[in-house]
């Protein structure tokens, strides 16, 4: 069945040489890093390859043995295991060895000698074609790998997947156009920022050669952007041959995360790619590496196994093969995730939740309708009651497309402490609580910066260093215990230190100097601490590179405070610093009491509500004759008649006509009189939108089942409000110009 | 009110369509680009401690919006809504970018005109007496006199109308000594 070429003499011995490099192909498919599975059955193969040799077949096969047993001896001479230096070899070997097999069959010539595999004896014939053959595999020029911190970083690399997958997809498209239209400046741009992202996340999973190989490819295109290089096919393969490094390295993420071969090293082959790249910058054009084996295409193949043609192979496709890389590239569509994520333009969301408030609303309606109410159908009681039940589910779930865990970001800190930890020589203990506290995604997303800059503060500043916490008689290890919560009717995230705690007198002396205080001003302790987030303000003396407590600290503010948020600062001296981020629930979804007072209905956040009872006579008593208090579980908490000071008639004249809602924020509470209590009620915040955005009384409205709409009180603002006895409201005349 | 004497120079910019109604006696008009929908009156949630003329809000599908009473804003005499009182939900343009949507309570809507430059003159000078920095012009539509609007004006003002902060001045004032 063979073809005639092959020499009389070798007629034999080829099929036998091809049946073994096929099983040595499936052996060499099985080996693994770190393990020796695999490895006499390969020594066996080679040896009777070796004896094959021993008559009349091609010098490259003879000599190509000869590297593999170089190869075979180091293994079982050093460590009896493989490595993913060895495997990858012997892959490559397998593939050349493959094409000589089939320069034998067909008389062809025979493949060059791949570069860089070392012989002990030259070869003649074998190192004839290329100069470089004999020059040894330097062990510096090895191929990077990476290995996966699965445990520590799984949620990470689950983003950074499917970020990725997310980014291939655009270069492989931008790739696609400018092959049709190399000057499309929006597509270089794109392709760009796509390589500048998955700088920036492999640079944050410490995954350096992937970074490395990112960063090359990004200057290259901005060297394109910026007219500096023109785009030519070489850059167009170097883009691809990139991407598809990235995509390889990708997908075994990938693979790792759905547990296959968890832990094992990724080799990721950029070392030629990152040459080229470099040299295409200094403007050569790129080294020439040897030819690759012809026989590396599997049409070629036909009749030899081609089992070990993994995927290294197919990544160390040089230029010359474009048309086949590209081709690979476009045939290799991205496996989807098992559990996938789409991305989605947040109006959509809003409106999708907007419409489902109103099919509920709707839904309502029809339940209550008086002429459906009169029908006497078991039939249609049934049905409704289904509908209700879909309608319900379908809401709790449209609003909790919006909500997401805090998780991601607080992992983040965790590498953050560490990194930062190793950099500082402190010992660091991050605790973290509340990982699963759901927030609007809005407000996850802007707070990532302000507690990374809030964590490294803390870490820097806050915690001493090692000696000198023993000098004090604490742990040598720093705690940072980072929570996160719903409370006080809105979020609460607390970053906590148990270092040194905030220097009064230097902040002071510090504003002082600065100008941001009188030398003479009185000022409470929480008034210095907040000092700290005075733009500009910052105790220089203890600047370093990473941060210096008040540098930045006005942007943490500033952040916060877009976000409607506040920061509270307690520090004890020698005990630690405690950060408070108070955040509303804007957008959020809060369990709400709905109260009535007089004809309006307002709703009150749960979390706010410390408890609600009906007075008895002499529970409220008078205060300086208006003002008045009641007590509460032994202590006298002010009160305050919601109606009169809403403006509204109230229905309940003596208290105990009316409910008492004890409020509380912060350590403050306030007991407020209203007329009844509606039901309790879970409602999705609405902006009220520009016309109340300077009011505090209000923290937002909702839509209730009747399709009116609630107004949510800000209970912070009723509660610290200052002191005002039972006295209607006057309203403010507008402020005209 | 002589401060816009360029807008007052090129009547041309506001020619157009505009969605004309009426409060009391008086015709107006609302550039139709700014005019979303119109619908009949709804129960209005009165929010407390605001300006008289801002009566409230509604639930608009899902979104809750201002609703302002034109007659009030424009002190018109109190007047209870009639048969054919309506709200003309507008879009105003954010000064942060973006649109919010406002609800303007008006006593009747007649119709959408098509004003040309030349049925447009420019505001006459009263010398203070009415607020004219709400109008962008007056028209002559059938030899009756129409007072064009400039909705950003009426709407974008309501931001600043509301109540000062409640709570005693931020702690963090650090002159206070």
């Amino acid at each position: 069945m063979f073809p005639e070429n092959p020499k009389e003499s070798s007629i034999s011995r080829f099929p036998k040489a091809a049946d073994i490099i096929g099983q040595l192909g499936e052996e060499l498919a099985f080996v693994a890093p770190n393990q020796d599975r695999g490895l006499l059955p390969i020594n066996r193969f080679v040896m009777d390859l070796e004896e094959l040799a021993e008559a009349d077949v091609p010098p490259q096969l003879t000599a190509g043995l000869q590297v593999a047993r170089v190869w075979l001896d180091h293994v079982l001479d050093g460590p009896g295991k493989f490595t993913k230096e060895t495997i990858r070899n012997f892959n490559e070997w397998h593939a050349w060895m493959t094409s000589v097999l089939l320069s034998w069959q067909t008389g062809t010539a025979t493949p060059a000698w791949p570069e860089g595999w070392a012989l002990t004896e030259k070869s003649g014939s074998a190192t004839q074609r290329d100069g470089s053959a004999t020059t040894a595999l330097p062990s510096g020029a090895e191929e990077p790998s990476i290995c996966l911190d699965l445990a520590e970083d799984f949620g990470l690399l689950r983003e950074f997947h499917g970020e990725s997958l997310e980014l291939l997809q655009g270069i492989e498209q931008g790739v696609l156009v400018l092959e049709e239209n190399p000057a499309d400046a929006t597509t270089i741009d794109s392709i760009f920022r796509a390589f500048h992202t998955f700088k920036g996340a492999a640079g944050f999973l410490h995954l350096d050669a992937l970074r490395d190989l990112a960063h090359d490819l990004e200057s290259l295109l901005d060297a394109v952007r910026r007219s500096e290089l023109p785009i030519t096919s070489e850059i167009i393969d170097l883009i691809l041959a990139g991407a598809d490094a990235l995509k390889h390295f990708t997908r075994e993420v990938g693979s790792q995360l759905q547990g296959t071969n968890a832990g094992v090293p990724i080799v990721f082959p950029t070392r030629q790619i990152i040459a080229r790249v470099q040299s295409s910058l200094r403007g050569e054009s790129s080294p020439e590496i040897a030819d690759p084996p012809e026989g590396v295409e599997r049409s070629q193949t036909a009749g030899v196994s081609s089992a070990p043609m993994t995927k290294t192979s197919e990544l160390q496709a040089q230029p010359k093969v474009r048309q086949s890389v590209v081709g690979a590239f476009r045939e290799l569509t991205i496996p989807s995730p098992a559990s996938g994520f789409v991305k989605l333009d947040t109006a959509k969301l809003d409106n999708l939740v907007d419409l489902v408030g109103e099919l509920v609303i709707a839904q309502s309606m029809v339940v209550q309708n008086p002429d459906v109410q009169v029908i006497n159908s078991l039939q249609l009681v049934r049905c409704l009651r289904q509908l209700s039940r879909i309608t319900t589910e379908l809401q709790r779930n449209a609003m909790s497309l919006r909500m997401v865990p805090i998780r991601a970001i607080f992992h983040k800190m965790n590498r953050l402490v560490r990194d930062l930890a190793a950099q500082k020589q402190k010992q660091v203990q991050l605790l973290l609580e509340g990982e699963d506290t759901e927030f609007d995604r809005n407000i996850v997303e802007k707070l990532s910066d302000p507690l990374v800059h809030m964590i490294r503060n803390a870490v820097d500043h806050g915690l001493e260093d090692s000696a000198d916490r023993v000098a004090q008689g604490k742990s040598e290890l720093g705690t940072i215990r980072l929570t996160a919560a719903h409370q006080r009717g809105g979020i609460v995230i607390r970053i906590q230190d148990d270092g040194k705690g905030l220097d009064r007198g230097r902040i002071l002396a510090k504003a002082i100097e600065g100008g941001l205080v009188k030398a003479n001003a009185n000022l409470t302790e929480s008034e210095i601490f907040s000092l700290i987030f005075q733009p500009g303000f910052s105790t220089a003396e203890t600047l370093t590179d990473l941060s210096g407590r008040g540098v930045g600290m006005d942007v943490v503010a500033r952040n916060i405070e877009n976000l409607r948020g506040k920061v509270e600062i307690q520090s004890v001296p020698g005990q630690g610093t405690t950060f408070t981020i108070l955040l509303p629930l804007t957008l959020a979804i809060i369990d709400g009491l709905l109260i009535g007072v007089g004809d309006h209905r307002y709703i009150i956040p749960t979390l706010s509500i410390r408890e609600s009872f009906r007075p008895a006579p002499g529970m409220v008593t008078t205060v300086h004759g208006h003002g008045e208090v009641v007590r509460v579980r032994g202590r006298q908490t002010p009160l305050l008649r919601l109606g009169h000071y809403l403006g509204t008639a109230s229905r309940a004249v003596k208290p105990e006509d009316g409910i008492i809602v004890v409020v509380e924020s912060g350590d403050a509470a306030r007991g407020l009189l209203v007329d009844e209590l509606i039901g309790k009620q879970e409602v999705v915040i609405k902006s009220l939108g520009r016309a109340f955005r300077q009011q505090n009384l209000l923290a937002g409205g909702a839509v209730l089942g009747d399709g009116g709409v609630g107004l949510i009180l800000d209970v912070d603002t009723l509660v610290q409000m200052p002191y005002q006895p039972s006295r209607s409201a006057v309203p403010i005349s507008p402020a005209t110009p | 009110m002589n401060q816009e004497p360029s807008l007052r120079a090129q009547p041309a910019a506001r020619e157009g369509r505009y969605l004309t109604f009426t409060l009391g006696d008086e015709s107006y008009g609302f550039p139709v680009l700014n005019v979303r929908e119109i619908i009949r009156l709804c129960p209005i949630t009165p929010v407390p401690r605001m300006p008289a003329h801002v009566k409230g809000v509604i639930n608009l599908r899902g979104t809750v919006i201002a609703v302002l009473d034109l007659r009030a804003k424009f002190q018109f005499a109190a007047k209870d809504y009639g048969e054919r009182s309506c709200i003309i939900v507008v879009q105003v343009a954010a000064p942060s970018g973006g649109n919010t949507l406002m609800g303007a309570i008006v006593d009747a809507v007649e119709e959408v005109v098509q004003l040309t430059a030349d049925d447009i003159e420019a505001t006459p000078d009263f010398g203070g007496a009415p607020e004219t920095q709400y109008i962008l012009g007056l028209a002559t539509i059938e030899g009756s006199v129409n007072i064009l609007l400039n909705i950003e004006k009426i709407f974008a003002e309501d931001g600043t109308l509301s109540l000062p902060p409640l709570t005693k001045p931020e702690p963090t004032q650090p002159d206070k000594g």
